[in-house]
């Protein structure tokens, strides 16, 4: 494995409207380096999502930091965290959230618009990897839910970018469906050398990871295998 | 940028409805202030082309302060060095047989044709001997008239018909072009000096003046000589505040307008808020999706700008009529031609429109700019801290409210602090919408569940949970129909104030020609005078003057008969200033008071017929007659103060004491009848006003019609955006066996329940908008008093309308339910 591309030092979230404490995150110390794959397990509000919203800097934290390829991105500003998440984030969600006025083609596109790119050919063979040659003229609710995500992951990797954040991304598919699925983003981000982070409830996803992390009341434990997490 | 553009340009296409429904919201708020600006400045320019018109070349002219000017003043103007050239008029009106009046203006033929040309074209279409047929017979012939090609047109005359007027029948020998559009006959001076019994005196006297400072050096006593350009802004500042309420009026058809659009960007940026969060995820920056926001309301509002242009250029078709009418009836004759077609309609439409998009889009922007990704991904977090925006909204609603009492504490400095004062409340009002929601959902739940049943309690909890959306529709609604109650109610105590005053000051049994109709002979007069059982007959006369460099006018009137039958209203003093009056003193109107800011006991200084004289105010009387002031005078001190011996009606009062009532009636009818004069009983004088009154607030009733289209276009948009948002939520009442029929009893109920709250706010804040009105803006604009009168019909007009709207509004949703409900889904995409 390569270098360290995301580390997280002390990393803290309170909420003041959750229930309890609002206590989202307790300290989070992470490193994870370049290329690496890893899925963040854990019920409900135990934090996941809160942390890939932090590391995407889409959210702040209360305490602590997160680095991505070494830089603060506090540090950033707003438009440097922009150009963080233009050029070196992909996002997979678990709603697909594809803009529901763009075609297939151009929810893609989008991407590369705003990374500065105009070219539309990365765009089709994005497609065209994700199994959807031929459907770049639908629009979102022209596609099944699987579509839909294979659109949204090929968004994602089409800038190819050093990181992609999937917050549930097999969530809202069947399990065939959510196979074929796990199987093109990993298999995407292995040839692209990216890192993924992948929030999951199914266990399944395990067996993709090279690193498993759980999350518990906003602390995280590294699982040793996937058996140690069906215990 | 290009993408992000795209996609939410898209929805404009995606959600045609819904975008229809937006622009023609836009549409009609600029098309009320593009037709009512272009009816004004049409009314403007019919005015000026008259004026233009009738001086000709004359530069100034000159006249008596009051009443006619005897005709051997020509000879010394005639010798007047600063005199170029000269014209007597006499400057009257008859009435046409079964048509309105008209002017009837006398000149001499010669001295004319060096200020007009109308004269110099007699007979010019014919051959030389028709030519002077024609001219010869306009000279010697009493009863020769020359007609302007409007007249000519519409009464189907030509040379050689004859003019039935109430002087009798005339003559046609010369139609005239005329550009004013206003209705012209011309006599030659001698005949009208005798049809009009002026023997050896003129009206007035058209000239062409070199030297001004030097002539008004040798004419400044007894005379009022008022140059062309005075002229024109005294008619205009006659204008003046019917002018700035015409204004107001189509500023708060913007004003609902600009809450629409208010209203059409919240609802864009509850739909636009998941992608934005999409979008800022993906790498796209604030900035980028604001400007595409900003993009697609200019796009709107640029489209519903070109439209409202149009619509106003069609609608100022119809406004300039009714301007024109409005101010004929009240003012002075005035047929304004709507303007051409200009681009800048189009130009004024656009810039109207975006202006109005961007102010009404700010708040939106402002809250696109500040999502929080994190919060709008997670789901419709929307609505949870909802309650507590509507109560902060309605804190700041609550300011607004207090810097209008602050502005209406100072509205004594301009009519315009006013006004702002009126938006400022209005706007503070609306702020209170989603407040009042909340309040109100307890009580309209239970109304609404025990009437349309599950459908019923749902629509209601529906508003309330969609409080983003449903209190800016609200909002809009409940302002247009507050302007309907308040339009309304201020009319309505209007008309009740001017019932009042015509029961206390117009009184007489009887009125023999009234003001603006011809005058009275004296003779007649004193023949009336004989008759025995009159009690009092009161001799009118108004004359209009300037004072203080503004127009206000003088009236004269026969005290002691006032005294004895009228009750006069009187701001300050009472029925015993009558005999201060009898002596020499004056009353003065309310609204001269205000204007000019004269007291009881303050003398005011009046140009006389011997030069200025000062006159004590004994005290101030209500009167809705002139909102430029009068000063009111016994006859016998008008008299000496301008020698005019001109009565323009006659009151009659029966003495109740035994006397005959009916057969005086007839009698002094008949004595009318024989001098050609009109008349009318006290109910036939009372019933005219009343009807000049109702046509004077035709424009009103047009801007409040506009209003509650305006709001119209708010609620259903409301209702089909709800439609378009809760897709999936139908998807789960499906699911639950909510049939088609269910799903459309609560999108009416929803409309109903969001117009019930828009009524029940409206009738608090149309009331105090009445007040408001009669108090702030009325008194500022029109100087005069009226007294707020409680009456039922506004609020059930505008109850009624509410319903309809409703109604209407919930006419395309509930389609849109009937149509899609039965295939819809539960899903998330």
């Amino acid at each position: 494995m390569g270098p360290v591309m995301i580390r997280t030092y002390d990393l803290w979230k309170q909420y003041e409207d959750e229930g309890h404490d609002g206590m989202a995150l307790r300290g989070i110390n992470l490193e994870i380096k370049k290329g690496q794959i890893v899925t963040l397990f854990g019920k409900s509000g135990s934090g996941k999502t809160t942390l890939l919203n932090l590391i995407a800097g889409l959210d702040v934290p209360t305490k602590g930091r997160v680095e991505i390829d070494g830089r603060d991105i506090e540090a950033l500003g707003e438009a440097g965290r922009t150009l963080l998440r233009r050029n070196k984030l992909g996002f997979v969600f678990q709603f697909f959230n594809l803009l529901p006025t763009l075609t297939a083609l151009e929810n893609i596109m989008l991407s590369l618009e705003l990374a500065g790119m105009n070219d539309k050919r990365p765009a089709l063979e994005a497609l065209e990897h994700v199994g959807l040659a031929g459907k770049e003229g639908r629009f979102p609710h022209e596609l099944s839910g699987g579509e839909q995500q294979r659109v949204a992951i090929a968004r994602a990797l089409v800038k190819k970018p050093p990181v992609i954040l999937a917050d549930e991304p097999t969530g809202n598919l069947d399990s065939a469906t959510g196979t074929q699925i796990l199987d093109l983003l990993v298999k995407r981000c292995r040839d692209n050398e990216a890192t993924l982070i992948m929030v999951s409830h199914a266990l399944n996803t395990c067996e993709y990871a090279d690193r498993v992390l759980r999350m518990i009341d906003g602390r995280i434990v590294e699982e040793r295998s996937c058996e140690d997490l069906a215990r | 940028m290009k993408g992000v553009v795209r996609s939410f340009l898209r929805y404009l296409v995606r959600r045609k409805s819904l975008s229809i429904l937006q622009l023609l919201g836009i549409a009609f708020g600029v098309a009320a202030v593009v037709g009512m600006t272009l009816a004004s400045r049409s009314a403007l320019q019919g005015l000026g082309n008259a004026v233009d018109f009738l001086r000709g070349g004359a530069t100034h002219t000159l006249e008596r302060p009051a009443g006619p000017m005897e005709e051997r003043v020509l000879a010394s103007l005639m010798a007047d060095p600063a005199v170029k050239h000269f014209a007597p008029v006499i400057d009257r009106k008859v009435r046409l047989e079964g048509w309105e009046q008209v002017r009837f203006l006398g000149v001499d033929p010669f001295l004319d044709r060096d200020v007009r040309s109308i004269t110099a074209r007699i007979g010019s279409s014919g051959k030389d001997n028709v030519r002077e047929e024609a001219f010869s017979s306009f000279l010697f012939d009493p009863r020769a008239v020359l007609v302007d090609e409007n007249l000519a047109r519409n009464m189907r005359l030509s040379p050689g018909s004859t003019l039935q007027t109430s002087q009798g029948p005339f003559r046609v020998v010369h139609v005239f072009p005329n550009p004013s559009g206003e209705p012209l006959v011309i006599i030659d001076i001698g005949h009208a000096q005798e049809l009009f019994r002026m023997k050896g005196y003129i009206d007035r006297a058209d000239l062409v003046v070199t030297d001004e400072e030097a002539f008004r050096g040798r004419w400044a006593t007894g005379f009022r000589l008022e140059s062309g350009r005075q002229h024109a802004l005294t008619l205009s500042a006659l204008l003046g505040a019917f002018k700035l309420n015409l204004q107001a009026l189509s500023l708060f058809a913007l004003f609902v307008g600009v809450f629409l659009i208010y209203n059409t960007a919240m609802f864009a940026v509850v739909s636009r808020r998941r992608d934005a969060g999409v979008l800022l995820s993906i790498g796209a920056s604030r900035g980028q999706i604001a400007a595409a926001f900003l993009i697609e309301v200019l796009i709107l509002g640029a489209a519903g700008g070109v439209l409202g242009g149009v619509l106003g250029f069609l609608l100022s078709g119809f406004l300039v009529k009714i301007v024109g009418n409005t101010i004929s009836t009240l003012y002075f004759f005035l047929r304004p031609e709507a303007l051409p077609w200009s681009f800048w309609n189009l130009a004024g439409g656009v810039l109207l429109g975006t202006a109005a998009s961007i102010i009404g889009s700010m708040p939106s922007l402002i809250e696109l700019r500040r999502i929080q990704p994190v919060l709008v991904l997670r789901g419709r977090t929307a609505s949870r801290g909802a309650s507590k925006r509507a109560r902060a909204i309605a804190v700041s609603g609550a300011f607004c409210l207090a810097a209008a009492a602050g502005l209406f504490s100072l509205s004594f400095l301009h009519v315009y602090v006013g006004f702002a004062g009126a938006f400022a409340f209005l706007l503070g009002s609306s702020l209170f919408a989603g407040f009042i929601i909340i309040l109100c959902t307890p009580a309209a739940k239970y109304i609404f569940s025990r009437v349309m049943g599950l459908s019923g309690k749902i629509a209601v909890g529906n508003i309330r949970e969609n409080l983003g959306r449903t209190s800016v529709a609200v909002a809009a609604f409940m302002i247009a129909l507050s302007m309907s109650i308040g339009l309304g109610s201020m009319i309505d105590s209007f008309r009740s104030s001017l019932l009042w005053w015509m029961d206390s000051q117009l009184r007489g049994d009887l009125y023999i020609s009234t003001k603006g109709d011809v005058n009275v002979p004296e003779e007649l007069y004193e023949e009336l005078k004989g008759i025995r059982g009159i009690g009092g007959i009161d001799v009118f006369r108004s004359v209009p003057m300037t004072f203080r460099g503004r127009p206000a006018s003088i009236t004269s009137i026969d005290a002691s008969v006032l005294q004895r039958y009228d009750r006069f209203g009187w701001f300050e003093g009472g029925g015993e200033n009558w005999e201060a009056v009898k002596r020499g003193s004056v009353v003065i109107s309310e609204s001269f008071s205000r204007r000019f800011n004269v007291k009881k006991g303050d003398v005011v200084t009046i140009e006389g017929a011997d030069g200025p004289v000062g006159l004590h105010v004994t005290g101030i009387y209500y009167d809705y007659a002139s909102e430029h002031g009068v000063v009111m005078m016994d006859r016998s001190t008008y008299l000496g103060l301008f020698r005019d011996r001109t009565i323009n009606s006659l009151g009659i009062f029966i003495d109740e004491s035994g006397a005959d009532h009916a057969r005086i009636i007839e009698e002094v009818k008949q004595r009318a009848r024989s001098y050609n004069l009109p008349f009318a009983t006290r109910e036939e004088f009372h019933k005219r006003i009343l009807h000049i009154f109702d046509s004077t607030f035709a424009v009103t009733r047009s801007m409040r019609i506009l209003a509650v289209i305006v709001a119209f276009f708010g609620m259903a948009g409301a209702l089909m955006t709800l439609f378009v948002e809760r897709r999936k939520e139908f998807g789960i009442f499906r699911a639950l066996g909510f049939t088609t029929g269910d799903v459309a009893r609560m999108t009416v109920a929803e409309s109903l329940g969001m117009g019930l709250i828009s009524f029940f706010m409206s009738t608090v804040v149309g009331t105090v908008f009445a007040v408001i009105l009669i108090k702030v803006i009325n008194l500022q604009s029109f100087n005069w008093t009226i007294f707020y009168h409680f009456s039922a019909g506004p609020y059930a007009v505008t109850a009624l309308t509410a319903l309809a709207a409703s109604l209407a509004a919930a006419a395309y949703p509930v389609w849109s339910v009937l149509r899609k409900y039965p295939v819809m889904q539960i899903r998330e995409e």
